[in-house]
């Protein structure tokens, strides 16, 4: 689709007089007024810090915010400090707020920023997270100068946390990215990334804008869509990353079903790249690393969790019977029935229940949001299990035991591409 | 006297033998009409199966949960289950045809009452599937939130919504193709209303205690997993 009948006709007006330019970040938004003065500020600063000789410009594309937000990121004035150093700049920076037209969600959004990116022919774009409260100048520089300066189409982040963090991007997305794509990737959900010109022309041609998936899982696509399009793709260590305040998020089982069903989605049009590889390398990591922080391991009680997973299993015994092999459904049995309070989950017994379910999302065994639904107790069981087993460990042990996880799923991968290509009954 | 006998004899056998001579052409009409309905009905059990079986219906099947439900009944799979259906429907619809051409008094009316209830048969069969999948969707969301919203005995709940949608389905499908019409409705009614008075009285009066006891034991408290407690992401 033309850029043109994306953008509305005041954005059309206000692209038209920024005129070309070198650098472009875009922040999609909606009631962040909490955090959007944090995130213009870094990247005012980042503009007349890191490309003071770069025409740049800011693009806010608000969904609708009622906090008035887009008017904090028009009359955002730096303070006494910021204004020192904006003085730095040999150019004009620009401010753009425009809301998006079209579905509610981040895909519309991002699809408007990549496609004013586009028509003002952005070298180097960097898109951020309104909501993240961490968000500094050095973000953005690590973010745009691989694409500038060493011609990288695609740079995703490393953020700094405990190993023990964040256990569904660790335990199911990256070594499911990792084991299909044949990419390591530490944060294939990160909502930041930065890309190159090239980069957003393939994105903005590609048939996903209308969909649930750009609505619910735009982060993952993009990830998706860099390492099968086969593009020039790094990491760039950005520090911890502290989000605001989630008051409004949605809970834990919309969360998973989001992501997963997200996770799940993307896969589909990607297969014929990923089913024939095998094997994974590491993604290069560009830029100086950030000065190593302290974080600190979540404070969960893993024996809950697994008790949770030993009851839920019982119940769902009848529809996990439509999902898994009897074997894993069996091995899942014999899982949970020893000490739940011990309960060890095996990276091998992992990787095939979450290939099965994957492989009944793919042959549509049930309702989708089924499927996913499906999974929540089997997910608690083992990251349960893996706080039992790592809660005092050391986190280079932490590591090792994903990084053993993700070499799992790579083994298993033939088990995947068998039940994928598994004929749907006739 | 031998000789009207004889009269008499020859009379019957010549009229035997007209009743034969015309009865003969409506046998073999009967026999033919069963015969060339016997093929159609294969023909078309065959076609039928060729074309749900490019629909995919299986495929569909499986995916509203009906394969499984005829799996546990030992049915054969849903495509060949309807073209059975329509093999019957044809090859019934041309073995009435084929009768009602013998011109029996007390066979006549068969095909017209067929054909009356062979739309009522078909109302009744989709009320069926429908209400099969319907019981079956109901039984899997509704377990699936249970389980995942710590929902004391999921399976218990879960199970009785799949059941409640049966049973109304079935007493319609009844209905529908009015095989003891009065006798279906009354029973569902009593029934209905016998579980409703059994729970307001276990609740209520009779029992309170043991009530309590079982319901405490069906239905335990549940401590919330913790997984909210945590940044998954």
């Amino acid at each position: 689709m033309a850029e043109d009948s994306l953008l509305s006709d005041e954005l059309l007006r206000h692209l038209m007089a920024v005129g070309q330019v070198d650098v472009l970040v875009g922040v999609p938004t909606l009631n962040n007024a909490s955090t959007i003065g944090g995130v213009v500020r870094a990247v005012q600063q980042a503009f007349a810090t890191y490309f003071p000789r770069d025409r740049a410009v800011l693009i806010n594309s608000d969904g609708g915010s009622t906090d008035g937000t887009p008017g904090l990121v028009k009359d955002y004035s730096l303070d006494e400090a910021g204004t020192v150093t904006v003085s730095h700049s040999l150019r004009t920076m620009h401010r753009i707020s425009s809301p998006y037209h079209g579905l509610p969600g981040k895909g519309n959004a991002l699809r408007q920023i990549l496609a004013a990116a586009d028509l003002t022919q952005a070298r180097a774009v960097a898109v951020l997270d309104a909501d993240v409260a961490s968000v500094t100048p050095d973000w953005i520089a690590a973010l745009i100068r691989p694409v500038r300066d060493q011609q990288f189409d695609y740079v995703a982040p490393v953020y700094t946390r405990h190993p023990l963090d964040g256990p569904l991007v660790t335990h199911l997305v990256r070594p499911l990215i990792r084991a299909a794509y044949g990419w390591q990737v530490r944060e294939p959900l990160a909502a930041e990334f930065g890309c190159s010109s090239r980069f957003v022309t393939h994105c903005l041609e590609q048939d996903v804008w209308e969909s649930d998936l750009a609505r619910y899982g735009i982060d993952l696509w993009v990830t998706g869509a860099a390492l099968a399009g086969g593009f020039r793709c790094c990491q760039a260590p950005l520090g911890a990353r502290v989000t605001a305040s989630a008051v409004d998020r949605p809970g834990f089982q919309d969360v998973f079903q989001q992501v997963v069903g997200s996770a799940f989605l993307v896969l589909e049009p990607h297969a014929p790249y990923w089913l024939p590889r095998m094997g994974s390398e590491p993604l290069p990591i560009v830029g100086p690393p950030f000065p190593s922080e302290v974080c600190e391991a979540p404070k969960v009680d893993g024996s809950r969790l697994t008790q949770t997973f030993c009851r839920d299993l019982e119940n769902l015994q009848s529809v996990l019977g439509d999902i898994l092999s009897p074997e894993t459904l069996s091995r899942l049995k014999a899982t949970a029935e020893t000490d739940c309070t011990q309960l060890r989950f095996a990276d091998d017994l992992w990787a095939r229940t979450v290939y099965e379910f994957l492989a009944a999302f793919h042959r549509g065994v049930m309702r989708r949001d089924h499927v996913t639904q499906a999974l929540i107790p089997l997910y608690l069981g083992r990251t349960g299990s893996f706080l039992i087993q790592f809660a005092a460990a050391d986190p280079a042990d932490v590591e090792a035991a994903l990084e053993a996880l993700g070499l799992e799923f790579e083994r298993s991968k033939p088990a995947l591409v068998e039940g994928w290509n598994q004929a749907i009954p006739r | 006297m031998a000789q009207m006998i004889a009269e008499a004899v020859s009379q019957a056998g010549r009229n035997f033998v007209e009743s034969l001579a015309s009865f003969l052409p409506r046998v073999a009409t009967t026999i033919s009409i069963i015969a060339v309905g016997w093929l159609i009905a294969i023909l078309l059990r065959t076609i039928v199966r060729f074309v749900l079986g490019w629909l995919r219906l299986n495929a569909a099947a499986e995916r509203l949960g009906v394969a499984p439900l005829l799996r546990n009944a030992e049915l054969p799979p849903a495509d060949a289950m309807v073209a059975a259906i329509v093999f019957w429907l044809v090859w019934i619809g041309f073995l009435l045809s084929g009768i009602d051409v013998l011109g029996f008094t007390a066979l006549q009316g068969l095909l017209s009452g067929f054909a009356a209830f062979v739309p009522r048969l078909l109302v009744a069969l989709v009320i069926l599937v429908i209400g099969f999948v319907a019981a079956n969707f109901a039984w899997r969301a509704t377990l699936l939130a249970a389980v995942n919203a710590h929902v004391p005995s999921p399976r218990v709940l879960s199970g009785a919504v799949r059941w409640l949608i049966l049973i109304l389905a079935g007493a319609m499908a009844l209905e529908q193709v009015a095989v003891a019409r009065t006798v279906v409705l009354t029973a569902f009614a009593i029934a209905f209303g016998a579980i409703m008075l059994a729970v307001a009285i276990a609740f209520g009066l009779g029992g309170r205690n043991i009530a309590k006891r079982i319901l405490e034991h069906q239905f335990p408290e549940r401590e919330p997993s913790g997984a909210d407690e945590m940044s998954h992401l």
